[in-house]
């Protein structure tokens, strides 16, 4: 089973990605800040990370270059209420930009684009 | 009491505000200047290659592969362009509610692949590598006429609006000839009209004359303190010869160039502890373009670069009415900007 690292600050929104991804096969860790998931990625070895950036402490931008820095290999969705990251360099680390939405849909595919096998 | 002076090209005003007037040290940053965290990671540094979209152009060693490590210079499409390629978009109805499709260039052009080498850093061969890159991006968007204008900026540090700071610059190709453009390209026929000389050229000529608001000139170069500056410190870089496209610049003063561009853009550094700044080039739009909407360009529009140090806010007032706010006179900050070795 593929495993995938949920960093969401938002709990209920935990809920429904663990809820939404489980169904499709995926084994889901959620964690709400960036320094829990610097923590998760040293115990665990992700296949995919989904990321939000408006975070308490350190938003998601940095969070992006922390993991490249740790795990180059790993793809990343940066997955956001805003397009307006999008102004910011660092963003272009991630393999996929998806805003957030009441359907998963996009994620979903972008997830399965990203992790194969 | 402070002064209105206007810029005759483009009709802007500014208040030169000497009451307020300041020194390079009141713009340093109080105490240690904050050392810029070093991100984990870059998308722009070499290695990194595979996270940013493949390359359009690149100055790269010989035998090394597209995309892979060993650039010197390397130009790459925006990931989220602001404007995308496309068929050249139909002209905009009348009516309340104008637009347009979002067709354009939108490319960034990462100057050298050392994360901490800022432009002014480099030597004066790799500055010339940059300019000389400018200038063959700018030739190769233009053969698409519906490109219309081919803007080059560069936003150095956060409060210039750069959200990285590898030292990069970027290119954006507009579908229309842009307003502030025209109303320098207006201006300046209006002027060569009325006095039948190109009013840049009488500019350069006048103020070596004088030398109050000269900053430095070489064989080639003018580096003047515009006498209407909207900021502290605000420099232009004038090319002696008359030319209005940068594409018609050649190697040699490119060489020129890249040594006035390490010369004043040290001396800002030196003098200001490395301030953040924009520098945006201004040239005639596209020459197809221009010339059938403005025929005689050529003798009266001549090409700049304009280096606006970020040390002022725009707010309100300045929203409202266009005026800037300058606090330091530009013939005060061209006597700093001589001074500073």
């Amino acid at each position: 089973m593929k495993k995938i690292l949920l960093v969401e600050d938002e709990k209920p929104l935990c809920l429904l990605y663990e809820e939404e991804l489980g169904a499709e096969g995926y084994a889901v860790t959620s964690v709400h800040d960036a320094d829990s998931a610097l923590e998760a990625l040293k115990r665990v070895a992700f296949d995919l990370i989904i990321t939000d950036i408006r975070m308490p402490g350190k938003d998601g931008v940095e969070l992006i270059s922390r993991i490249m820095g740790m795990r180059k290999d790993v793809p990343l969705i940066i997955n956001t209420a805003y397009q307006s990251y999008k102004e910011d360099f660092m963003t272009w680390a991630a393999d996929a930009y998806v805003v957030k939405s009441s359907s998963l849909d996009e994620l979903k595919a972008r997830i399965r684009e990203l992790i194969k096998g | 009491m402070s002064e209105l002076r206007k810029d005759i090209v483009t009709g802007r005003w500014v208040i030169i505000a000497s009451e307020r007037s300041k020194r390079p040290d009141d713009f340093r940053p109080a105490g240690a200047v904050p050392k810029e965290e070093v991100s984990a990671f870059c998308p722009f540094c070499e290695g990194n290659e595979s996270k940013t979209p493949p390359e359009v152009f690149a100055l790269r060693r010989e035998g090394t592969a597209p995309d892979g490590p060993g650039w010197r210079v390397r130009v790459v499409t925006n990931k989220f362009p602001a404007l995308s390629p496309g068929a050249p978009p139909p002209r905009p109805e009348g009516g309340l509610f104008q637009s347009m499709p979002g067709v354009g260039v939108h490319e960034v052009v990462i100057e050298n692949p050392d994360h901490a080498k800022e432009l002014v850093d480099l030597d004066t061969g790799h500055i010339l590598d940059v300019l000389d890159v400018f200038r063959m991006r700018i030739g190769a968007i233009e053969e698409n006429f519906h490109y219309q204008y081919v803007q080059v900026f560069k936003n150095k540090g956060k409060e210039a609006g750069a959200s990285l700071s590898h030292p990069h610059s970027q290119i954006v190709a507009t579908p229309i000839v842009p307003k502030r453009v025209k109303e320098e390209v207006y201006g300046a026929e209006r002027l060569f009209r009325a006095n039948r000389e190109c009013v840049f050229c009488r500019t350069i000529a006048e103020e070596s004359r004088l030398g109050e608001r000269l900053v430095l000139r070489n064989g080639d170069f003018a580096v003047l303190a515009p006498f209407a500056s909207r900021s502290p410190f605000e420099m232009a870089i004038y090319p002696l010869r008359h030319s209005p496209f940068f594409t018609g610049t050649t190697r040699d003063e490119l060489a020129s160039m890249a040594i006035v561009i390490k010369t004043v853009l040290g001396r800002l550094k030196s003098m200001l502890s490395d301030p953040p700044f924009n520098f945006v080039l201004h040239q005639a739009p596209n020459p197809t373009v221009s010339s059938k909407a403005w025929p005689g360009i050529r003798g009266y529009f001549h090409w700049h670069l304009e280096i606006l140090p970020v040390l002022t806010k725009v707010a309100g007032f300045e929203w409202g009415t266009g005026f800037y706010i300058n606090p330091v006179p530009p013939e005060t900050a061209a006597g700093y900007l001589r001074e500073t070795s």
